[in-house]
């Protein structure tokens, strides 16, 4: 009953435990690539658009060449009517249109402001913001272009003119991901919630594997010792495996796809230990509540999408009903991805992020008496039965 | 065994079996909701943003009121320097700081078009993109009410002609199929199928499992395997296919969110969605024969499906790799018939393609009756009364003897 042959036992369950290694190793290999994959042009680029030119100027078609030139915006097809166009938009040959009106040179010169329509399919959000950031990049210069003639016209200088054609500028600076980038978006979350749902389902599996073995009247040194003594040794195991996982995910991947890494070293060590011994102790809790290992894998799959959604990175905290938002500070990966993202990506420092890491140490220290709990009543009732079979 | 005595088994199974039960009534409901409940506000509204204004004049005042009017936008916090509000918004206290600077009335009123900067936190993408358009807008409408009064004071009498000088070309933007661009019609739509998916998978997976349980599985499939793999499945199918009605019935029908295609379309292609993805569940299960390591699979498969889908992203641009997996998605060509029926209101026409791609997932359920077949034929044909036990009972719980 020594703490080595514990530690031996430990090993030889997690190690000739194929679903445990095909979901930790397996998964976490796998989801590198694989997850990144549908991101990896980063930018949706070219979106094809049809134009409805109804007054064939010479300028229309300059705004045409315009926005052609844009990297969002591809012109497909010219048409002749909105008709044409939404028909073409109904088969999904192009994903938005842009209408150029009658007389639109004429009224530019005229000064009446000719309206120019720009719309785009927001069945796909993505789709339709790049187009529309491209045709009114191009409408914008056009624009502004014309009121510099105007101006150099009535006798202004051509440099001031070009300077001064508008009473203020406005210059939009995008920080933290400052391409816009898909990957630099969606990777940095996603990546922790994968070692999160990675790790559970390993503690799960574990735990659950036994409890099963246990409900069937089998017994193991799971039985023998102390709870608190398999709580320790089996998260200090799973932790060893993950510092070198999670090192591989923050180190490797991220300079792979070139996803910064503003945190030092050590705040990002400061933060992982909580967070995984968190995930480790809810783990430990699920396996010894299921009857059957299997719904372990299965409850914390079922759990992705909603997690990721109530993450805060997607949808704004302030949008999401109270209840769902006090429901996801008890899960680990909501203070996990608040703090990595901000430590990593928005280099905040360890000061600004201190509640995220109090809110996992909190978690790991309620999680793990819960977990010694649940596994020591377990093993009553395993006993208690055994006593009674024999 | 008749065939509906068989599903009446099924649903006795069924009905014993908590686990089972929450997979078909109760969990797909909480996991609809809540999805529907993370996104009930629809349109994200008063967005936090930061300003240091350096100016403290009638001007800079009357722009931060101009943001803070921006239904997207809410002016939450003033800074006195930069580094103070670059400070919250590296902690994400806000998405935004807007810097006005010193002198900014003076230089507009001067003509020097003065520069008005905001850093935007764009790892928040889709935060990031509302808060961009939000501030353009209301800036462009600001400095067009500057630029026309301008020109009236240099002496165009008609408001129209001097806006017309401020603005030489207007734009109408119209975002079409969802025309307030409600988060809610856009992800929510998306994401439940995601989930449904998962669950239909999954629940295959342990229906079967459960006779595997009670008394092994090759005692199941001894007589016409086929027969009892389809009476195993067809009460499920029934029950999905109910539950994909109500989830659509509950967005377009309840919560009256706009739907233009036809219900008859959108039933059948669910109807093929749910039996691809049974396919799928009945070949990850005969195939492994172990519940743990098929759930296992079930995960891989189908976790990473919503960002394969196309929709957060558009498919065209992903690589080939990307595009493969996601052919091999039920869940994907589901998605585009229900796009296309919901928003564009399209033709039966536009629908068949992806029909015919979900209905090829027949060919996995052809290599899962197959494989039933097998275990049926090997069972059969062992005499040794010892080793027929041996295959019926298959060891599930290799692992955890150690």
């Amino acid at each position: 009953m020594s703490w080595r042959t514990l530690f031996k036992f430990e090993l030889t369950a997690i190690f000739t435990n194929p679903s445990l290694l095909f979901t930790v190793f397996g998964g976490v290999l796998i989801y590198s690539f694989l997850y990144p994959l549908p991101y990896s042009q980063q930018l949706p680029r070219e979106q094809t658009i049809a134009v409805v030119n109804l007054d064939n100027s010479q300028m229309s078609r300059e705004l045409e060449r315009m926005v052609d030139a844009t990297p969002q915006v591809n012109i497909a097809k010219h048409v002749y009517s909105i008709e044409e166009a939404k028909s073409l938009l109904i088969k999904g040959d192009v994903h938005g249109l842009m209408v150029i009106p009658t007389h639109f040179y004429r009224d530019v010169l005229l000064g009446k402001s000719p309206t120019v329509a720009y719309a785009g399919d927001a069945s796909y959000f993505l789709v339709y913001g790049t187009i529309v950031e491209g045709l009114a990049t191009a409408g914008g210069t056009l624009g502004a272009k014309a009121k510099v003639s105007r101006m150099v016209m009535s006798g202004d200088n051509l440099v001031l003119a070009s300077e001064q054609y508008s009473a203020m500028k406005l210059n939009m600076r995008p920080v933290f991901n400052p391409t816009m980038g898909y990957i630099n978006y969606v990777v940095p979350a996603v990546f922790v919630l994968i070692l999160h749902q990675t790790l559970m389902i390993a503690a799960g599996i574990l735990g659950g594997g036994q409890n099963e073995y246990r409900l069937q009247g089998g017994t193991g040194y799971w039985l023998r010792y102390s709870a608190w003594k398999i709580v320790l040794v089996r998260t200090l195991l799973l932790m060893l495996i993950y510092i070198p996982l999670v090192a591989y995910y923050f180190g490797y991947s991220f300079s792979s796809y070139h996803i910064s890494r503003l945190a030092s070293i050590s705040d990002l060590v400061a933060m992982t230990i909580p967070f995984l011994l968190a995930v480790i102790f809810v783990g430990i809790i699920i396996g010894q509540l299921i009857p059957r290992r299997e719904l372990a894998t299965l409850i914390i799959l079922l759990s992705s999408l909603p997690l990721v959604f109530v993450a805060g990175f997607i949808w704004p905290v302030s949008a999401i009903p109270a209840p769902i938002n006090a429901l996801a500070q008890l899960v680990p990966s909501t203070p996990a991805i608040n703090g990595f993202l901000r430590l990593n990506q928005m280099g905040a420092s360890f000061e600004q992020v201190i509640n995220w890491w109090g809110q996992l140490w909190l978690q790991a220290l309620v999680y793990g008496c819960i977990a010694v709990f649940l596994v020591k009543r377990n093993q009553e009732q395993g006993s208690v039965k055994q006593v009674l079979s024999e | 065994m008749a065939f509906s005595t068989q599903c009446y088994r099924e649903w006795r199974i069924l009905v014993s079996d908590s686990w089972l039960k929450a997979m078909v009534f109760w969990l797909p409901v909480v996991l609809f909701f809540s999805m529907w409940l993370i996104f009930s506000a629809g349109i994200a509204r008063d967005l936090p943003i930061g300003v240091v204004d350096l100016d403290h004049s009638r001007l800079s005042r009357g722009l931060v009121r101009y943001y803070d009017a921006s239904p997207t936008l809410a002016v939450t916090n003033v800074y006195t320097s930069a580094t103070e509000g670059s400070h919250a918004l590296k902690n994400a206290d806000i998405y935004a700081l807007v810097v006005l600077p010193a002198q900014l009335e003076k230089d507009t009123l001067l003509g020097r078009a003065p520069e008005v900067t905001a850093f935007y936190n764009s790892q928040y993408i889709l935060i990031g993109k509302l808060i961009n358009s939000a501030m353009v807008q209301a800036q462009g409408t600001y400095t067009a009410g500057i630029d026309t009064l301008k020109n009236m004071a240099d002496g165009s009498p008609v408001p129209l002609q001097a806006l017309g000088q401020a603005v030489p070309i207007q734009s109408q933007i119209t975002p079409l199929f969802n025309s307030n661009s409600h988060y809610g019609q856009f992800l929510v739509s998306a994401a439940i199928p995601a989930i449904w998916q998962i669950l239909i998978v999954a629940t295959t997976v342990l229906a079967i499992s459960a006779e595997f349980r009670q008394k092994g599985i090759s005692t199941w499939l001894a007589n016409s395997p086929i027969n009892h793999v389809i009476a195993k499945l067809l009460p499920y199918t029934m029950l999905f296919w109910l539950q994909g009605f109500i989830f659509l019935w509950a967005m377009y029908g309840v919560l009256e969110w706009p739907m233009h295609g036809s219900w008859f379309i959108l039933s059948l292609s669910q109807l093929l969605m749910v039996m691809a993805c049974q396919s799928m569940g009945a070949a990850f299960f005969l195939l492994t024969l172990n519940s743990t390591r098929a759930i296992s699979l079930v995960a891989g498969f189908t976790a990473p499906a919503f960002a394969f889908m196309g929709v957060t992203f558009p498919a065209t641009d992903m690589p080939f790799l990307a595009q493969l997996w996601r052919a091999m998605l039920p869940v994907s060509h589901y998605i585009e018939i229900q796009i296309q029926q919901v928003d564009y209101g399209a033709s039966l026409a536009d629908a068949i393609p992806n029909m015919i791609a979900l209905a090829c997932f027949g060919f996995v359920l052809l290599v899962a009756m197959m494989k039933a077949k097998k275990i049926a034929t090997i069972y059969n044909g062992s005499v040794n009364p010892e080793t027929k036990n041996a295959v019926s009972k298959h060891s599930d719980n290799k692992g955890t003897q150690a």
